[in-house]
């Protein structure tokens, strides 16, 4: 890697080919479909609304308009990073419950100009769980909004919705900590959408039996990995193993570890990404991570982005370079 | 897609780029070692303890070969044999359009070794200049601790220490750091010479600046 003359990274790759919106030219991308990023992890408290709201921040101020969505129906509180006050504001379960229709009519403004927020505060009805129609409808409504970019802020765990969510998005990300429970919490995070987007892939009905049997980790039919699982599959069916092949060349989530204190720490993200590739044999991009430090902490609790309250903090660094890198602004 | 465990190289089992230093390549050690190692936390949850140590195996014997450098040469003398084999006829099929001739032959190994992790670009500064302060941002997103540097680079710690610390005073003098610097930068991967030159151009401003 050489560091002299334009760094390697200045050279902007604007995304993976074969994805959907991911054209390697912005032009080919018609300027009315907002991109769509979701952050996910499965452990609650590991900083996802904290990354969200740092993501928007810098893809806002870098004149992009963006909509955040907190998709964590049962403990929203992404609204709280941004300084804004829920109280009974318009919500994502007015748009579920079908009282408003127009789904930008529910993004807020907030403080930060060009950045609005649709808050995911709990309906009148009570329920944190939403149906597959609702959300393929607002999936559909999402793209046509008036915004360059949007962002969900999804729920912990790893419940059908909150993994089509992330599987929607052009970008995934997952965040962790160092902590052991929060790791678990990733690849199983990680296991479940691969699994989900491979069933949905595939469509031999002998095939997504096997998915289905192999997504419980201790089946009787000894599939352990999905190396595993793909040769049971080549067995039935040789095309559907190349289906399997192509989604595991175009799952690319990209991770973060969170409340990082020291070098050991940092290495986590590595350790992750090995252990991804050689277990699921997925390449994984290790986007960054965050210290947990006082700067952080200082700006969770004034309730402003650490971006704009802690500019050249290391945290700032790699959020405004997974903007630049995905967006190719920052 | 990766390729099991057993069928890949030594590089990929490293992670490391085949062109690497000998330093990168310690490092990838240093992280592979440290991912697989028994009181890992990274792998507690994915992989029982007896594939770890499977895994942990095959790690020591890649670094065995690629940390020596004439093991090292061997072993790429005959990968590329095994590769001029492996790729006849020329042809070789995009990853995924690979299906008419995935039976044929597995692609060449030294070909597909995993990428570095360019995590650490994030904290080069886009105007080229390296304070202690970049070099330490660097080295922590790579991963290294202070003493990996003063062990490869027989720099005394407390100057390593105050190089990132841009404490000018407690520096040795020029001649003798721009050496420092430069190994330094090799360990992170950065051009010694570009290094050793904004370092020092840095430090003359800030003395210029004081007095």
């Amino acid at each position: 890697m050489r560091r002299t003359g334009t760094p390697s990274w200045l050279s902007i790759r604007r995304g993976e080919p074969g994805l959907p919106g991911r054209g390697d030219d912005v032009v080919a991308t018609p300027p009315s479909v907002a991109r769509v990023w979701a952050v996910g992890g499965g452990k609650g408290g590991i900083g996802k609304s904290f990354l969200v709201a740092n993501l928007a921040t810098v893809a806002a101020r870098s004149g992009k308009r963006v909509i955040l969505i907190d998709a964590d129906l049962g403990g929203a509180n992404l609204h709280t990073c941004l300084g804004v006050r829920a109280g009974e504001r318009i919500s994502l379960s007015d748009y579920f419950e079908e009282r408003v229709i127009d789904l930008d009519k529910v993004a807020i403004e907030t403080p930060i100009p060009g950045l609005r927020l649709i808050l995911g505060a709990l309906g009148h009805t009570g329920k944190a769980e939403t149906t597959q129609e609702q959300r393929a409808a607002l999936h559909k409504a999402v793209r046509r909004l008036p915004a360059d970019l949007v962002i969900f802020d999804l729920a912990a765990g790893t419940d059908r919705s909150t993994i089509d969510f992330f599987l929607e998005a052009d970008d995934g990300f997952v965040v962790t900590t160092p902590e052991p429970t929060a790791i678990e919490n990733a690849y199983a995070f990680l296991r479940a959408a691969f699994y989900r987007r491979l069933a949905t892939a595939l469509s031999d009905s002998n095939v997504r039996e096997l998915i289905r049997v192999a997504m419980d980790q201790r089946n009787e039919r000894g599939i352990r990995t999905p190396g595993d699982l793909l040769t049971a599959i080549e067995q039935i069916d040789r095309a559907e193993g190349e289906r399997f092949r192509r989604v595991l060349d175009t799952f690319r989530p990209h991770l973060v570890v969170n409340q990082v204190r020291d070098t050991e720490e940092v290495k986590m993200g590595f350790s992750i990404t090995s252990v991804c590739k050689k277990y699921f044999g997925i390449d994984i991009d290790y986007a960054g991570y965050i210290c947990f430090d006082d700067n952080v902490w200082r700006s969770v609790k004034d309730r402003r982005p650490l971006v704009l309250a802690y500019p050249r903090s290391d945290g700032a660094l790699y959020v405004r370079r997974i903007v630049k890198k995905l967006l190719g602004t920052a | 897609m990766v390729r099991p465990l057993a069928e890949q190289s030594y590089y990929e089992l490293l992670e490391a780029p085949i062109e690497g230093t000998p330093q990168q390549i310690e490092r990838a050690y240093r992280i592979a070692r440290a991912t697989y190692s028994p009181s890992s936390t990274a792998t507690y949850s994915v992989f029982s303890s007896d594939e770890s140590a499977a895994i942990l195996r095959r790690i020591e014997e890649a670094y065995a070969v690629l940390s020596d450098a004439r093991l090292r040469r061997e072993y790429d003398a005959r990968q590329r044999i095994s590769d001029v084999r492996a790729s006849v006829p020329t042809t070789q099929a995009a990853p995924s359009a690979g299906a008419p001739q995935r039976e044929r032959a597995p692609a060449p190994p030294v070909r597909q070794s995993a990428p570095e992790p360019d995590i650490e670009g994030a904290m080069v500064p886009e105007n080229g200049i390296f304070d202690g302060d970049v070099l330490r941002r660097i080295r922590v997103s790579l991963g290294i601790e202070l003493d990996e540097i003063a062990a490869t680079t027989k720099i005394n710690e407390q100057h390593l220490r105050a190089i990132e610390g841009n404490r000018y005073e407690h520096l040795p003098p020029p001649v003798y750091l721009r050496g420092f610097l430069k190994q330094v930068a090799k360990c992170l991967s950065l051009d010694p010479n570009h290094v050793a030159d904004s370092y020092t151009a840095r430090m003359r401003e800030s003395s210029a600046r004081l007095g």
